[in-house]
């Protein structure tokens, strides 16, 4: 298991050695003169320590933009082993500052919307396939069929015209309201979970109809399984052959899957956050890259990489550790 | 490999048997009455138990069909796709808007309508053109007339640099500029004169001034090389070398008086000093008047001659009855002139070359009549224009303005109202007409409010010719037109277009790149396997959606064009998604490839490329054509976000995200939800209507496979 571990986190870096390599390019190829205008502009920036030349040198030397792509992406590559992840040029804090001021703001909102969409998607599903071809099956599977099928930013703005614009019980965009500094720091609390309300249930409604799916789906095929049909022969309670030998076994896969997606959990909602202005890493990003503010995009980019393959790699680990009968090889 | 198809095989073999039994009928002469009677024998004698036509079999493309058809929801999302297709691509056939037509509507515009202000400043007209006056004269003419006014003067001389003028006043806020011609008298102090020039060519002298004696004799004898001197009468003359060839002009030291004419005696001697030390520029000797100008020491005495007035300047302002009337500055020049003579005069207007007016004074107004009597025109103090200074107003309504204005400043109020009928505008910011010719007007309120001493901003609600901006539905609209007076309704059409098209374009060519390196890769194994695995493994791992973002900012920056954008987008899309389906075919074909009928190819001698793209690929296909349908809807939700963000198709080009986008702002997303809502759910329909015959196939091609 610890060779095989190994085995993959090396492999995964190579993976990421490209990946980090097609985004330099990307970044590498932004329209001419990219840099001197923003040298000419954080030079020209109240307040600046440096003036219009020597933000030039530094900004070609920091990406090695002076050099050709290759060179210039083991610069950066150097830099970025070394922790050196330079300056936000729209944020005008050093990188990981930012990602430490927002990050957490994104973990929040990821992981309450994780917590809402297992515990609404994965009984549901269950139910679904309990009673399969029957009402409530057509009915979650049209809900499940739904929610996938949303781009998010209208479910967004769906949820603000509806319970911002009509209903008026949430602000429309933000994180605080508007006496927020008046308030207790227990008021702060709640004043900033009424914010996230939306945004989780944004996330929530586009990511449950995957989930439901999938949980009806294995459920479905653990309830043809030969066990189950021994259970109940033997007369087993049917709540007793549902709850315990048949969720048991479809926690297999789920656990697999929703244990890949945590690393996720902190790479932030792109959209969801632009859209109600949550100051998250997610919107920190758009922003970014909107901007082309190059520093704090690479990071960003490198970051998701990072959480993606984690990802894969915590989902291979723990299929093998909740199924004995799965070997690593 | 020919094909054989079971189904026509027992068709055939149907009908022959049936034409056998009718053959046996017909040798067997039996009656028609029997005829019925016999078929059904024959039908049961068909439907034997060992006979094959006793079950139906089906083709397996059939098969898969009436598995599909049985699926409701598969059913029901191929309908609501073949309607999108058909209101996409055939209904914008025959609707009758275009996806950038703009739409213009009358609508009531806050605008400032007029301006109305007591003028102040004085306007010169041309009573004679021929009688040029100098730009710095006209130019102090407004300073001049104020100082005037100041001083209580009728009569003010100015001395310009080439001449001398004259402004008198004729009547209340009317003035002349007349131009005085003038003629040089006499020179006197110390310092240098021209006398005259010496041509050598025709031997002769001539003086600038009076002939002196004996200078032309002496001038003849000495002008020789480039300077010189000569004495004549113990007067010292200095030449030097003219501008003109052979010539010299010849110049004298002067003290004290020189005439250029005919000496003037004694008191104009005296005239001419005592206005040196009082410093005046000019005084009147015999009803001539004279002028003096000061170079250095030098003074130069000009006599003027009788004044002609050039310039008439006034500040009253023209308003003709018939509104809009153009009237040249000439008739205005004219009809000042006559102010101060008996009062009437001729001039032309628009449309006529010439007519008798007469001109009368009542208080503060001039009125011009016509040789009828009636009035034409009038001269106020007071002058109300359009906003953007046209004269087009109705003389009415200008004099409801001024009226009102009285009233106001008479009360002393800054703002007021008044009610007045106003016409409308059309797009070219004419008057809008009726069929008869009389302008469409409307009643509105005239708010007028004082911006300054004596100038008042008159402000309404006009109905004008405007773009047709976040128009409700109506029957001509059917979802109301948007923030640039497009057609909604149109744009969802052709926006659906684009973005049916953008996910068929993205879904076929990742199918494609899928299929040729999943299948390289599951056939050939090894290191080829190998190294495009890899790559998927890259491609799988690169965040889609940031690139996405950063190359529609590139591309902003780039101002690249966007129907080239849209060209960009689907390519990068493509080369974005392949990898899924690389992988799939790959799995699929790692399976086949062990299965006989392969085997069976190897040991024909099948070549390698047709193994893989006519064995292999075929039997992938049910399982690719899953993925690519449900494909096609993810494909459509990326472009819509990304046209939502503006960072995918670009305005003014529809596609279902540009449309959303352009009322995503806070306040146009809650005033005009019937643009939005509408699109966004055709988004969903279409993407749902997706992944149903997604599903159906599926479960069509292989009712046993995981849902």
């Amino acid at each position: 298991m610890a060779k095989f571990t190994i085995k993959r986190v090396l492999y995964s870096a190579v993976i990421l050695f490209f990946v980090m390599f097609i985004i330099y390019i990307l970044m590498y190829n932004m329209p001419a003169g990219y840099l001197e205008t923003k040298a000419r502009e954080l030079a020209s920036r109240p307040g600046a320590t440096k003036s219009y030349k020597e933000w030039l040198t530094d900004l070609n030397a920091q990406y090695g933009m002076d050099k050709g792509i290759v060179q210039g992406y083991f610069v950066w590559l150097k830099s970025a082993l070394a922790g050196k992840w330079g300056d936000s040029w729209s944020w005008t804090i050093p990188v990981t500052q930012e990602f430490h001021n927002t990050i957490w703001y994104s973990f929040a909102l990821g992981l309450i919307s994780f917590i809402l969409e297992i515990l609404i998607a994965i009984p549901l599903g269950i139910t679904a396939a309990r009673h399969q071809y029957g009402f409530r099956d057509y009915f979650t599977t049209v809900v499940s069929m739904i929610c996938i099928s949303m781009p998010t930013f209208f479910v967004a703005t769906l949820l603000k015209y509806i319970f911002s614009v009509k209903l008026g019980w949430f602000d429309l965009t933000g994180m605080q309201g508007r006496n927020y500094g008046n308030l207790s720091d227990f008021g702060k609390f709640l004043d900033i979970a009424k914010h996230f309300v939306l945004p989780a249930a944004t996330i929530t409604i586009i990511s449950i109809g995957g989930l439901m799916r999938y949980t009806r789906t294995n459920m479905l095929e653990v309830l043809n399984a030969d066990y189950i049909r021994t259970a109940r022969a033997k007369g087993v309670p049917e709540k007793k052959v549902i709850n315990y030998h048949a969720f048991r076994n479809t926690l297999i896969p789920l656990v697999t899957t929703l244990g890949g997606s945590l690393p996720g959990l902190f790479s932030g909602a792109l959209i969801t956050e632009t859209l109600f202005s949550l100051r998250g890493i997610g919107y920190a990003s758009y922003n970014s890259m909107t901007a082309g503010d190059i520093p704090f995009t690479m990071f960003y980019l490198a970051f998701i990489s990072i959480l993606t393959l984690l990802g894969n790699l915590i989902s291979d680990l723990l299929y093998a550790v909740v199924d004995p009968r799965v070997r690593l090889s | 490999m020919s094909s054989y198809d079971l189904n026509e095989v027992l068709k055939q073999r149907e009908k022959r048997t049936a034409a056998d039994h009718m053959k046996e009928r017909m040798d067997s002469g039996q009656a028609g009455a029997y005829q019925g009677n016999s078929f059904a024998h024959a039908a049961e004698k068909s439907v034997d138990l060992g006979d094959v036509s006793r079950v139906r079999v089906l083709s397996p493309g059939r098969q898969v069909f009436k598995r599909f058809i049985r699926n409701r929801l598969a059913v029901l999302g191929t309908v609501i796709l073949l309607i999108m297709f058909f209101f996409s691509f055939i209904c914008v056939l025959f609707y009758p808007y275009g996806q950038k037509e703009i739409f213009y509507t009358y609508a009531s515009q806050n605008v400032n309508y007029a301006l109305a202000k007591a003028n102040t400043a004085y306007n010169g007209y041309d009573i004679d053109p021929g009688i040029a006056v100098e730009r710095t004269v006209v130019n102090s003419m407004n300073s001049n007339i104020k100082q005037m006014i100041a001083e209580g003067q009728d009569e003010k001389v100015v001395i310009g640099s080439e001449g001398e003028y004259v402004i008198r006043r004729t009547a209340d806020h009317i003035y002349t500029l007349s131009s005085l011609p003038m003629e040089e008298v006499c020179s006197i102090g110390s310092g240098v004169v021209q006398v005259g020039t010496y041509s050598m060519v025709g031997k002769s002298m001539e003086f600038t001034g009076k002939e002196i004696p004996g200078v032309a004799a002496e001038a003849s004898k000495n002008a020789k090389g480039t300077e010189g001197s000569f004495t004549v009468d113990g007067v010292t003359y200095t030449f030097t070398k003219g501008s003109k060839p052979k010539s010299f002009d010849i110049f004298m030291e002067q003290d004290g008086i020189l005439y250029l004419g005919e000496e003037l005696g004694e008191e104009f001697e005296k005239e001419v000093s005592s206005a040196i030390e009082t410093g005046s520029n000019g005084f009147t000797m015999d009803d001539v008047s004279y002028v003096l100008t000061q170079q250095g020491e030098k003074y130069t005495v000009y006599s003027a001659g009788e004044a002609a007035v050039a310039k008439i300047y006034t500040s009253y302002t023209l308003d003709t009855f018939t509104t809009g009337l153009k009237v040249a500055d000439d008739f205005r020049a004219k009809a000042l002139m006559a102010v101060t003579e008996d009062g009437s005069f001729e001039a032309g207007y628009e449309g006529t070359d010439s007519a008798s007016f007469t001109i009368r004074e009542d208080g503060d107004v001039l009125f011009v009549y016509d040789e009828d009597g009636r009035e034409f025109a009038e001269f106020s103090l007071f002058s109300v224009r359009r906003y953007s200074g046209e004269d087009t107003m109705d003389y009415e309504l200008k004099k409801v303005l001024s009226d009102k204005i009285e009233e106001m400043l008479a009360a002393n109020e800054k703002t007021g109202t008044v009610m007045a009928m106003i016409p409308e505008q059309d797009e070219n910011g004419a008057y809008r007409e009726n069929e008869d010719g009389s302008y469409v007007l409307d009643e509105v309120e005239m708010r007028i409010t004082q911006r300054l001493e004596g100038e008042y901003v008159i402000n309404c609600d006009q109905i004008n010719f405007i773009i047709d901006r976040f128009a409700s539905p109506t029957r001509a609209h059917l979802l109301g037109t948007d923030g640039d007076g497009f057609d909604v309704l149109a744009r969802v059409m052709y926006g659906g277009q684009v973005s049916l098209m953008v996910g068929f374009v993205v879904v076929i060519l990742e199918s494609v790149i899928g299929i040729v390196m999943g299948g390289l890769a599951g056939y050939f194994g090894g290191w080829v396997d190998n190294l495009i695995m890899r790559l998927v493994d890259i491609f799988y791992c690169l965040p889609s959606l940031p690139i996405m973002i950063i190359l529609g900012a590139i591309m902003d920056a780039a101002r690249v064009d966007p129907m080239k954008r849209l060209w960009v987008m689907m390519a990068v899309l493509g080369l974005l998604g392949w990898a899924g389906v690389a992988r799939l075919v790959r799995g699929q074909i790692l399976s086949l490839r062990e299965q006989e009928f392969m085997v069976a190819t190897e040991a024909t001698g099948i070549r390698v490329r047709s193994r893989i793209f006519k064995h292999l690929i075929p039997n992938v296909m049910p399982q690719l054509i899953v993925t690519a349908t449900m494909g096609l809807g993810s494909v459509i939700i990326t472009e819509s976000t990304l046209s939502f963000l503006g960072l995918g198709v670009k305005h003014p080009l529809a596609t279902w995200g540009t449309i959303i986008n352009s009322v995503s702002s806070a306040s146009a997303m809650a005033h005009y939800a019937f643009i939005w809502i509408p699109v966004g759910l055709l988004i969903c329909l279409t993407v749902i209507a997706f992944n149903f015959v997604g599903d159906g196939l599926r479960d069509a091609y292989d009712p046993k496979s995981k849902r």
